[in-house]
């Protein structure tokens, strides 16, 4: 309950600032540029495959702007203690946080519904696929925003919790494919099991694997876990 | 009742409270008063839970702030110092989500944020954002959220800075109020303020809680730490010789004479031969026609000497024309009990 009202303000805080329009706005534009350079070629099928593929480089900057106020902007106004000292439990003022912020993301998601019945209206796409590459993306983005709420929770300052997400994202999306170019066997398979981008083609190819649902699941627990932690530990700083 | 245990609080080597014990009681509006850093602002973070303590142990109505957290922070309506609110969201807006936060059924929310808006006399600025208020405002929208889910004890961090005279006065009025017994609070709440400004806490509170450099140096009614052990009586005495003749020709004489009979033979300190008990220093701070003005400086936490000292200078042919106490005010004993700390 309590989780659902920080989250509902938390949502609602992103439409009451200039940031938040922002962000669509510019949300709205890159998905656009994508989906036009990628969905809308004569002769090629009507799929949305290398428009759901190309994600992963949007979220990598789209998920650390969305994410780096959710609780750096709290401790440089010092609403988090209020916050705090509510009768709220850690665990539902992060659940709350991601879930406002995972909301806004589908609010920035939402008009690109259009470009489906752009592409239906054109050529009448396979359907499913396009349902499982939104699901995808929500679960990649939601799985960021968990990073950057972390990184949000670690410090005051927004521009040094955008940064810090965007290169951890990178990194490890990076490093995982590297790695397991690298590797011998089996430690190969455990680096690419990392790679979040090879688990969002499968998304964006039409299979909704139950175990990259969990993965993305997981790891969103996992982040959102040890941010809760945090919050915790600054009651004994 | 909020009470604290051998509390203390460490940041890294530093130690910013430290062993406190203390009992708050319902009904009383009580004021933690001390220079800046003196460690109010952390002492009322651990009552609050927002931080825990290192060592000790604090309970809020029966709960334990750190093993039972959230009953704690269910029964505290708190302003922090600086009133920290989401400027972006209107005031009503505002108290609704805080409402919501502390588990006012939806149902509810209207009816207790309507109350709190009048009661913090903040209807005309509902529809404002909280972030173009003035100072004043945005106090008053911090103490509205602390109170609008009825908490049993209310902690409020400097709740008067900022604030011009009138909001003074008016802010003053409603914590008062806000401690007396009402709905759901039979015995009153439990009203526990901050603040380093002496008249702020003199005017506004039935106790006082002296704090410095993490510890508590005194507790107690303004009225006790006054009259306490560590403080100092004065009394200015206006004495005219009943004998004529100029007090040129006395002068010496009659100060002998004063000085004999509240100090005793030879002037020795603490009455002995036939002094008054509990004078400590005698001090001419005038002379005229046949009259003689003096300082009387009491030990620490004698009685009233008054009529002693009246007694025993009538008997010596002196006449009292002017005899006042001076009574030592908070701020003397504050500084008494930090100078002491020095």
């Amino acid at each position: 309950m309590r989780t659902l009202v920080i989250a509902r303000r938390e949502l609602g805080s992103y439409f009451r600032t200039a940031l938040g329009w922002v962000l669509a706005a510019l949300f709205l534009l890159l998905s656009g540029l994508v989906f036009a350079a990628s969905s809308l070629s004569p002769g090629e099928p009507a799929s949305m495959r290398e428009f759901f593929t190309v994600w992963w480089s949007l979220l990598v900057i789209v998920a650390p702007a969305i994410s780096m106020r959710l609780l750096a902007e709290e401790q440089r106004t010092g609403t988090l203690e209020p916050l705090l000292t509510s009768p709220v439990a850690e665990v539902e003022v992060v659940a709350g946080k991601l879930l406002g912020a995972a909301g806004f993301l589908a609010c920035c998601l939402a008009p690109t519904l259009s470009y489906v019945a752009v592409l239906a209206w054109l050529a009448g796409p396979d359907l499913g696929p396009i349902v499982a590459g939104y699901v995808g993306v929500m679960l990649l983005g939601t799985l960021y925003l968990s990073v950057g709420l972390l990184f949000s929770a670690l410090t005051a300052s927004q521009t040094l919790a955008f940064l810090a997400t965007m290169f951890f994202l990178l990194l490890s999306e990076v490093g995982a494919q590297r790695a397991a170019a690298h590797l011998p066997a089996p430690l190969d398979a455990a680096a690419l099991a990392l790679s979040v981008n090879l688990r969002l083609g499968d998304f964006a190819r039409g299979v909704v694997d139950s175990q990259h649902v969990v993965f993305f699941l997981a790891a969103t627990a996992w982040f959102g876990g040890l941010t809760a932690l945090v919050l915790r530990t600054r009651r004994w700083a | 009742m909020i009470e604290l245990h051998d509390v203390s609080k460490r940041y890294g080597r530093v130690e910013a409270v430290s062993g406190v014990e203390l009992t708050i009681n319902p009904g009383l509006v009580t004021g933690l008063l001390g220079p800046n850093g003196a460690g109010k602002t952390t002492l009322m973070r651990m009552i609050t839970g927002y931080l825990s303590p290192t060592a000790g142990r604090i309970s809020v109505c029966g709960h334990d702030t750190v093993t039972a957290s959230g009953a704690a922070r269910r029964c505290i309506g708190y302003l922090p110092d600086a009133a920290p609110a989401y400027g972006e969201m209107r005031v009503d807006g505002y108290l609704r989500f805080r409402a919501g936060l502390c588990g006012v059924a939806r149902g509810q929310q209207n009816a207790v944020v309507e109350k709190a808006l009048s009661q913090c006399w903040l209807s005309e600025v509902r529809k404002r954002r909280v972030g173009e208020l003035s100072r004043g405002y945005r106090q008053r929208v911090g103490l509205a959220a602390a109170v609008l889910h009825g908490p049993a004890v209310l902690v409020l961090d400097e709740p008067t800075t900022g604030l011009d005279p009138g909001q003074i006065r008016e802010m003053r009025g409603l914590i008062r109020e806000l401690a007396r017994p009402g709905e759901g609070v039979p015995a009153g709440r439990v009203v526990l303020l901050s603040s380093h400004i002496m008249a702020e806490v003199e005017a506004t509170c039935d106790r006082v809680v002296i704090v410095h450099r993490g510890r508590v140096k005194a507790a107690g009614t303004p009225a006790e730490l006054v009259g306490g052990a560590g403080s100092v009586g004065r009394y200015v005495l206006e004495v005219v010789l009943e004998r004529n003749g100029t007090i040129s020709e006395q002068e010496d004489g009659l100060v002998g004479v004063v000085r004999g009979r509240l100090l005793g033979a030879g002037g020795a300190v603490g009455g002995a031969a036939g002094g008054v008990a509990g004078v400590r220093r005698v001090t001419v701070i005038g002379a005229g026609d046949r009259r003689l003005k003096v300082e009387v400086e009491s030990e620490a936490g004698a009685d009233d000497l008054r009529e002693a000292m009246a007694r025993a200078l009538h008997g010596a042919g002196v006449v009292v024309t002017e005899l006042v106490r001076e009574r030592a005010s908070l701020e003397q004993v504050f500084l008494n009990a930090i100078s002491e700390a020095a």
